[in-house]
């Protein structure tokens, strides 16, 4: 065994690449439970893959045929059922540990620097991620499949001049039919290896500049321990309770994230009474709906999900630790997280009576938090530094200011 | 802990309240106990076969699921004549029949339990929401203007009988939930396994993770 890998060894950095980005990969020691999440969506990753490419087997992308072909998944396959629903629900699972992930991030200002990369990745991911579950949809070719395609392509519609054309190229039809079906098929197909080969970048990325940590000071060389076994064996455990909740909506409620629309073969002819998405799409549609005027939703949708991009711009604040030192930035926080479950609360609903108002104020509340970020973060920050902030922190934040002023001398000199 | 607690009750609010959203029902479903043991699933089926059938088919219901609610080779045999083992139940009308006699196509009913919000309430409520109007025709409270004509009588007939046909509406929907989900019982049973597995798991890593974390030294910063 040895000798096998001294072999490797001697051609492949096998042992000290294990060594150095796993076993002995220096990790803060005060992360909380909410770290996991980053590897949990990994696992997920993976499940959905696996179980894809076993219903990939099975399915046809036919629009003949998907509707039946799933039926016969659900019914005729050995392990079918289990195999659909581990991948339905796996989905909603994905955005969950997805959000809770970008919430994290948020909250403890990970993406401030120098992890504006790791954001940014992050952010395409997310954007990836939307796309893949969005044309995976389609593929049950049910009732809300077929019109939540029909309604989301043709708001490509709202582009200027060839707005028409796009939606047709997308398509490939003149409305959302075999064609489209295929494509989507093929390149949801696709777009998980692409995710694949990004989240190698961001793990790239991540090794380069190591995980933030709650406090969001840089620990102490001794206070960075090897990731084997403490957070091997943490990650373990909290992959068994995230798989303990998973099992629980696989075995016990898998149609709860399932409309009962879909159970209805698509008809072009019969549009549903109440068009939605599913469930992690409703704050972005909500938002979508509340402006009256169809290309300005579009845009502002298009806007309320890129926006996170500029949060290291945003946020002018230098107090490390996110929202752990920062009660304003904490409020605001919080006033987000609920303002995006309202946003969900409308987008499910039909646009009636005071739901419409409600969507708009929310909608209104959702850009104000990132427009007003850097006045507000700038203000704290002089506040509670007059105030006096804890001895560590203080210091780290003149260390850093130290940095830049001769980062800014050299410079000069430089030019000089 | 306090993050924790916060989030958590945030998305409880959310969960309750995002499957609340409107039914456009114009009457509430009536409260039912779902029937699931074999007995009722066979008279449900027995109710089907000489009355829906004769307009509706079960696409995605074969011969060969049958001997899965209790029904013996023989029975099946029977039922099936000379169709394949593993044909689909057939309507006994053509679809461009019925929409000709009744002006529209009576759907399948395979899924009819999973394709309605409360699908099997949503059953039996129709069923048993037909009544006699003042010139004597009928119809339905559930779904006013109703194409399908009111298939057990239910708006004619007097208490006695309707406690009968609410019993057979009963078992109708024990059978139509089955074949909306035929695995439902096998993955509720093994569900169980997975689960009792995974809290074992979940048990036995939270040990080993207090085990392994109790070897390192205590922490050199001085705000951790």
């Amino acid at each position: 065994m040895k000798k096998i890998t001294q072999w490797i060894d001697r051609r492949f950095p096998m042992t000290a690449f294990v060594k150095k980005e796993l076993s002995e990969y220096p990790t803060p020691r005060n992360l909380s439970a909410w770290w996991n999440f980053g590897s949990l969506s990994g696992v997920v990753l993976v499940i959905q893959i696996i179980t894809g490419i076993f219903l990939a087997m099975h399915y046809k992308p036919d629009a003949m045929q998907a509707f039946a072909s799933v039926e016969h998944i659900m019914r005729d396959v050995n392990y079918g059922w289990l195999i659909r629903f581990m991948h339905s629900t796996g989905a909603s699972a994905f955005f969950a540990l997805i959000f809770i992930h970008m919430a994290r991030t948020l909250y403890y200002g990970s993406y401030r620097a120098p992890r504006e990369l790791m954001w940014w990745s992050g952010q395409v991911l997310l954007l990836m991620l939307m796309a893949t579950a969005f044309m995976g949809y389609l593929l049950p070719w049910g009732q809300m499949s077929y019109w939540g395609a029909q309604v989301i392509t043709s708001l490509f519609g709202a582009a200027p001049f060839i707005g028409e054309e796009i939606v047709i190229w997308l398509r490939g039809d003149f409305t959302v039919g075999d064609a489209t079906l295929n494509r989507f098929f093929a390149l949801h197909y696709l777009f998980p290896f692409l995710i694949v080969g990004l989240v190698m970048i961001h793990l790239v990325a991540l090794h380069m500049v190591r995980s933030s940590n709650p406090s969001g000071i840089n620990l102490a060389d001794k206070d960075n321990i090897p990731f084997h076994p403490y957070f091997t064996v943490k990650d373990l455990f909290g992959l068994s309770v995230f798989l303990l909740i998973y099992a629980f909506f696989v075995f016990y409620s898998p149609n709860l994230f399932i409309e009962p629309d879909n159970y209805i073969p698509a008809n072009p002819l019969q549009t549903p009474a109440h068009i939605v998405p599913e469930w992690y799409f409703l704050p972005f549609y909500a938002i979508l709906r509340a402006v009256p005027d169809l290309v300005g939703g579009v845009i502002a949708m298009g806007v309320s999900v890129m926006i996170f991009a500029a949060m290291p711009y945003l946020d002018r604040s230098k107090i490390p630790g996110g929202a752990r030192y920062r009660p304003i930035y904490r409020v605001l926080f919080y006033l987000f997280v609920v303002n995006v479950l309202v946003l969900g609360y409308v987008g499910a609903k039909p646009p009636e009576g005071w739901l419409v108002p409600l969507g708009q104020v929310a909608t209104v509340i959702y850009f104000s938090i990132f427009v007003f970020l850097p006045y507000i973060s700038k203000k704290e920050e002089i506040w509670l530094r007059a105030k006096g902030l804890p001895s560590v922190v203080e210091e780290l934040i003149c260390a850093e200011e130290e940095e830049k002023g001769k980062r800014s001398q050299r410079k000069n000199r430089g030019k000089e | 802990m306090n993050i924790l607690v916060k989030i958590s009750l945030l998305l409880t609010a959310f969960l309750v309240l995002s499957p609340a959203s409107a039914s456009t029902a114009a009457m509430p479903l009536a409260k039912l106990d779902i029937a699931n043991d074999k007995e009722s699933i066979q008279r449900g089926f027995e109710v089907y076969y000489n009355n829906c059938r004769f307009c509706h088919q079960l696409k995605y219901i074969k011969y060969q699921y049958l001997p899965d609610i209790g029904f013996d080779k023989a029975k099946v045999d029977a039922l099936r004549g000379s169709q394949l083992i593993n044909a689909s139940l057939q309507s006994t009308m053509s679809e461009a029949a019925a929409n000709e006699v009744f002006g529209a196509i009576p759907p399948d009913l395979s899924l009819m339990a999973k394709a309605r919000k409360q699908g099997p309430r949503y059953i039996y409520t129709l069923l048993t929401a037909y009544y006699e109007k003042s010139d004597g025709g009928y119809d339905n409270k559930l779904m006013p203007g109703i194409k399908m004509p009111d298939p057990f009588g239910y708006s004619v007939a007097n208490e006695n009988s309707k406690v009968a046909i609410e019993a057979e509406a009963k078992d109708v929907v024990a059978f139509l939930n089955w074949a909306a989900d035929p695995h439902a019982d096998e993955r509720k049973s093994l569900g169980i396994y997975v689960i009792t597995y995974l809290i074992i798991l979940s048990f036995l890593l939270y040990v080993i993770m207090k085990r392994v974390w109790r070897r390192l030294p205590p922490p050199v910063s001085e705000q951790l």
